[in-house]
């Protein structure tokens, strides 16, 4: 029996070594390890042997059958892992298409803004997009015969107050949320506020009467115009870079004093003069200054013991920067194969 | 606004090596932007002096001329259509490539027939009057060949400002105002203006006086001063008071006219001339209501009580600081004027200018808040230049002063120490006192830490009256740029987290990433048109009252119609896509914020809505479902279980049939629904479209009461599944049979919807639902035959309220 065991062994060992099929592979497994194979049978006839001999082969008969079994296995995937490269694999096909839709471009500037500021500490504010004259204006320090009230300028709302005046409007512009943010909050006080705006204009590729703007106020103690300064050219090292340079101009916003203008070293030519910056190697990006004292009094706020800075840009024309969009319009046009690209 | 850089030198000497460009580069830093620089010489390029040499009849038309025209370098064939050409005559040829002044382009063209290579000019086609009788005749000294600019010593350098960014500084408006500012920037001497005037003439005492002047309405026109002028030759103005007003972009007129445009370009009070002929005294009064004038333009303009008028006593002569009236004008034929140099209110005149849609020169500085003194420096200046140019002028009246001033002299402390701090950098005292006085400050106490500052008259109107104003002049005069910047110091502190902002982020990430739906940005006014396809009601909308014409003037309370517009525009783009859109919509109904900080009124009612939209061909409802579904899941807890709900009162844009409401821990939120038929035939949508509308403020609203979320662990005990097919009528709800299933045993603790289905293994108007049932204990491992019983009493139940039948499969 033992010899018997010996030659099975031997004989599988022979032909596994000899094995490159997988037909042949699969003929070999039932000639020697099927339940009908030859060691199986050679198993079964143990039941006739005396009880010594039957645990003497039987134990061997097991050890054999498990180095057969190995030896097999072994084979098998070897042989299974080449016989898999003979398909062949274009690896270069693409994968499954997993459809996903698209941000309007102005979320998309709107969020880097917001991430940005609250990293500094600022708050993100909302205001309602249907005003009120005071808010809008009065609060702001635009009186009521300043040309930016004028009816070319501002949408209102065909409702009279009780004086007959319309005072009901479309927001010009972010700012009535600054009054809003300080009568509720007081100072110190740390506010980005992004939002829709509307001017009544005639739409065309560099106008549009909705538009989106951003704007942010800090009050504290001590503001002063040096500190605007380094704001206005952290923000725009920032948004445009390391290296972007501040230039600065006086201009004139009545919820402002001093007011002013500031330009950026253009990112797309770092200043040496390019198509989107007119060849003068800066671009006009945001308007600021330090908050007028009747602005921060209409927000309850002393300006004898705080003062404070504000300054904001228009969201779609720093998203057109960003994107090289030539056209404002399609921010609000839904149009899929502009959508697509973002 | 244009400044000519030789008007300028009139008042401030500027060295040669200042050049136009720094002047434009330095205004731009210190005081107001200049957008661009004009050089006057280039308004000729291919202009040339010419000299007739041929004068020919033209063959085919009898007012045409053939001229042979010598410009040195070769001879040109012009044809000429002016009465006045002759032979020998020195002419302006614009040569082919000339754009001239008019805008006219000069190409070379056949005319009748004739070739023609250029053109002789008219005054009026070199914008330099407006005489087209004829060409115009250039004197013998002209050189042939050589520019005609040059002929016309034009070397002048032109400024353009934009009138917009001067808004707060109506002194500017004039080449004095700008002269001062370049004094000031360039630290150079600004000549005063009292050496430009003569203050000295024969007026008439009060008694011999007959001119007679009266104010009815003082508030409106704080000073009105007059003088009549007799011997007065109207006729074209001489070439330096055209050269003037040429570089400042006006057209002469006459030297009357001219002259008082000029004095307004030159120091910046706007002033008329009346011909006294036709106007024996003047009443300054408010208009009556429906009283018309005739304008200069030839306009008839209908005016109400609140327009201030001048009048001969009777009627309207001119509209006050807005324009002069046509029937008291200036003509060939006057010989004695009546002279206006007055200050109007800024807000009348503001006001009537923008609801006649009449904006003038005048209108534009006087709606800024003029200089109440400036008047009779200005009247000076007019009687010193015309004595230049009628000599011959003589006084008739007395000098006529009505002043109702209202303008309050003004000081202003201020602190040095204030003053560094404001700015935060130290500036030498002596920069801070030289910029102010150059720009004509008057200072006391030099010495002492707070300085006195008067206020200059041109600048106490609106623009100047804080020392926060004072801050700005000195540091703008020191240069924004020259400031180092330093980076406030500021406490930390936690800022209040915008939680809404953050819930909107994220519902929007959901919708993009794993809904595919495309963020639209849609306006937020509609129109009726737009409405109406959709049969929505918006008698009660709320309306714009000045819209843009031909943009819709409704504000919007839903989303679904600017999607469904996104929708129709992009169908033949695409299959199946869709859009959402987080916007604000506005409710002809009090809201919560208020007016102001003082009253008690409310603003409109106005909310967030969120808008989802899709369009495609196939199991639309189910997968906007499942949209709405996802979202609330992803928001408000993997727990949740959004339920649809029929509605009686449905969105008349909705199909009566294909609409639910949507609920979420038992709140109504919003509605779903198939477009209507009507409505996709009114837009001609060419597939399904389905969409929802969620209240966006009321979904933050449930997300923000969740209490923070905490981890279940799974319970000891297995559950044991059911799977039960329930057949029913069709009309039966599933939301009805659910609710019966889940309330039924404190032992079923979910059920879940696997398959529906409708078709013909069932009766007709039969339905089939089938459930995952889930019992399980807190307790115990329940036993098979616990959970038999109750399923045999849950059938039993169903079948009884709803007539359910289990379903064989």
């Amino acid at each position: 029996m033992k010899n018997k065991l010996q030659k099975i062994r031997e004989e599988f060992l022979k032909q596994l070594a000899e094995a490159k099929d997988p037909n042949f592979l699969h003929e070999i497994e039932l000639k020697y390890l099927s339940r009908k194979g030859e060691l199986s049978e050679m198993m079964h006839n143990l039941k006739d042997l005396s009880q010594d001999l039957k645990k003497e082969i039987g134990e061997m008969a097991n050890t054999v059958k498990l180095e057969m079994q190995t030896k097999f296995n072994e084979v098998s995937r070897t042989l299974e892992a080449y016989n898999s490269k003979s398909e062949f694999i274009d690896v270069t096909l693409p994968g499954e298409k997993i459809k996903n839709g698209h941000l309007n471009p102005i979320t998309l500037v709107q969020n880097e803004l917001e991430d940005i500021f609250s990293s500094l500490g600022f708050m993100i504010l909302d205001g309602p997009e249907l005003e009120s004259d005071y808010y809008n204006f009065s609060a702001l320090n635009i009186p009521e015969a300043h040309p930016a009230r004028d009816m070319q300028d501002t949408f209102y709302v065909d409702h009279k107050n009780k004086d007959g005046q319309y005072d009901l409007l479309m927001r010009t512009q972010t700012s009535p949320v600054q009054i809003r943010a300080m009568q509720k909050y007081g100072a110190p006080l740390k506010a980005l506020i992004p939002g829709r705006c509307f001017r009544n204009e005639a739409t065309d590729a560099r106008h549009e009467h909705t538009f989106y703007q951003v704007e942010g106020i800090l009050v504290g103690k001590d503001i002063n115009f040096a500190n605007l300064k380094s704001f206005l050219e952290l923000v725009g090292q920032r948004l445009f870079g390391a290296n972007t340079k501040l230039r600065m101009r006086p201009k004139f916003f009545p919820f402002v004093e001093p007011g002013n203008n500031g330009e950026y070293t253009c990112f797309l030519c770092g200043g040496k003069g390019c198509r989107v910056c007119k060849n003068t190697g800066w671009l006009e990006i945001v308007g600021a200054g330090l908050i007028h004292p009747d602005v921060l009094r209409a927000g309850g706020i002393d300006p004898e013991i705080y003062s404070g800075l504000a300054f904001g840009f228009g969201l779609h024309r720093l998203a057109m920067l960003k994107y090289n969009i030539n056209d404002v319009r399609l921010f609000n046009s839904g149009d899929l194969k502009f959508l697509e690209q973002f | 606004m244009y400044i000519s850089l030789n008007w300028l030198k009139d008042y401030v000497k500027i060295p040669s090596k200042i050049k136009a460009e720094d002047i434009a580069e330095e205004l731009t830093k210190h005081t107001v932007e200049v957008e661009g620089l004009i050089n006057s010489a280039q308004a000729y390029e291919n202009v040339v002096v010419g000299r007739v040499l041929e004068v020919a009849k033209h063959p085919n038309a009898d007012r045409l001329r053939l001229t042979v025209v010598d410009i040195k370098k070769k001879k040109l064939n012009i044809v000429c259509g002016a009465p006045n050409v002759e032979v020998g005559q020195l002419v302006a040829v614009a040569t082919i490539g000339a754009i001239l002044p008019n805008g006219l382009e000069i190409k070379e063209s056949e005319i009748r027939g004739e070739k023609s290579e250029g053109m002789l000019c008219a005054e009026d086609e070199l914008g330099l009057g407006k005489n087209h009788d004829g060409i115009m005749v250039l004197s013998e000294n002209a050189k042939i060949g050589e520019a005609f600019a040059k002929y016309l010593k034009a070397d002048d350098i032109v400024l353009e400002i934009d009138n917009k960014s001067l808004s707060n500084r109506p002194d500017l408006l004039n080449h004095y105002g700008i002269a001062r500012e370049v004094s000031a920037i360039f630290d150079l001497a600004l000549r005063p203006y009292e050496k430009a005037i003569n203050r000295n003439w024969d007026f008439l005492s009060a008694k011999e006086n007959k001119l007679e002047v009266k104010v009815t309405a003082p508030d409106l026109c704080p000073r009105y001063m007059a003088v009549a002028l007799s011997n007065v030759e109207v006729k074209e103005s001489p070439a330096w008071l055209k050269e003037k007003l040429i570089a400042a972009n006006q057209r002469p007129i006459n030297n009357i006219v001219d002259l008082t445009n000029y004095v307004m370009f030159d120091c910046g009070q706007p002033m008329h001339a009346f011909d006294a002929a036709k106007i024996k005294k003047i009443v300054v009064r408010r208009a009556e209501k429906d009283e018309s004038i005739e304008t200069l333009d030839e306009k008839n303009r209908i005016l109400t009580n609140d327009d201030l008028v001048i009048t001969d006593g009777k009627s309207p002569v001119a509209l006050a600081g807005v324009m002069g009236g046509h029937n008291s004008e200036i003509t060939n034929d006057t010989t004695e004027l009546i002279l206006e140099s007055a200050n109007f209110n800024a807000a009348t005149v503001r006001k009537t200018s923008q609801k006649l849609g009449l904006r003038t020169e005048s209108s534009v500085r006087f709606e800024k808040a003029l200089d109440q003194f400036l008047p009779e420096v200005a009247l000076y200046r007019f009687l010193t230049l015309l004595k230049e140019i009628c000599p011959e002028m003589k006084v008739i009246s007395s000098l006529i002063d009505i002043n109702n001033i209202n303008q309050k002299e003004l000081t202003v402390d201020l602190s040095f120490k204030w003053l560094n701090n404001k700015i935060g950098q130290i500036i030498p005292r002596e920069a801070v006192i030289n910029s102010l006085e150059k720009l004509g400050f008057i200072l006391e106490n030099k010495k002492e830490e707070v300085l006195k500052v008067s206020i200059p008259t041109w600048r106490a109107t609106k623009d100047v009256s804080t020392k926060e104003d004072l801050a700005e002049e000195v540091l703008r005069l020191y240069g924004y740029n020259n400031i180092e910047s330093r980076m406030p110091v500021f406490p930390i502190d936690l800022p209040e987290p915008n939680e809404e902002r953050k819930i909107e982020r994220k519902i929007k990430n959901i919708l993009y990433l794993k809904n595919s739906l495309n963020e639209s940005y849609n306006y937020s006014f509609v129109g009726d048109e737009q409405l109406k396809k959709l049969n929505i009601d918006f008698s009660n909308y709320l309306k714009l009252a000045n819209p843009l014409s031909g943009i819709s003037n409704l504000l919007r309370q839903s989303l679904v119609p600017g999607l469904v517009s996104n929708i129709k525009s992009n169908q033949f783009k695409s299959d199946d896509f869709g859009f959402f859109e987080i916007g604000s919509v506005f409710f002809n109904a009090t809201g919560n914020l208020k007016k102001d900080n003082f009253g008690e009124e409310f603003l409109p009612y106005q909310e967030k809505h969120l808008g989802l939209i899709i369009s495609g061909s196939e199991n639309l409802f189910n997968r906007l479902k499942g949209i709405i579904d996802c979202l609330i899941k992803n928001t408000l807890g993997q727990e949740i279980e959004v339920e649809f709900r029929g509605l009686d009162d449905s969105p008349t844009w909705a199909d009566k049939e294909i609409v639910a409401k949507v609920f979420v821990l038992e709140q109504e939120i919003g509605v779903i629904a198939s477009l209507s038929k009507d409505a996709k035939e009114n837009i001609n949508l060419k597939k399904d479209v389905y969409a929802a509308e969620i209240n966006f403020n009321k979904l933050v609203e449930l997300v923000l009461s969740r209490d923070a979320f905490r981890f279940n662990e799974e319970s000891k005990y297995p559950p044991i599944i059911r799977d039960l097919a329930f057949v029913v009528n069709e009309k039966i709800l599933y939301n009805d049979l659910r609710s019966e299933i889940i309330k039924f045993n404190a032992l079923i603790k979910s059920v879940e919807l696997f398959d529906s289905y409708r078709g013909n293994k069932l009766e007709v108007n039969k339905k089939s639902l089938a459930f995952h049932i889930n019992y399980q204990s807190e307790e115990k491992t329940l036993k098979s035959v616990e959970v038999d019983y109750i399923q045999k009493e849950l059938v039993e139940y169903l079948a009884k309220k709803f007539e359910a039948k289990l379903r064989d499969f």
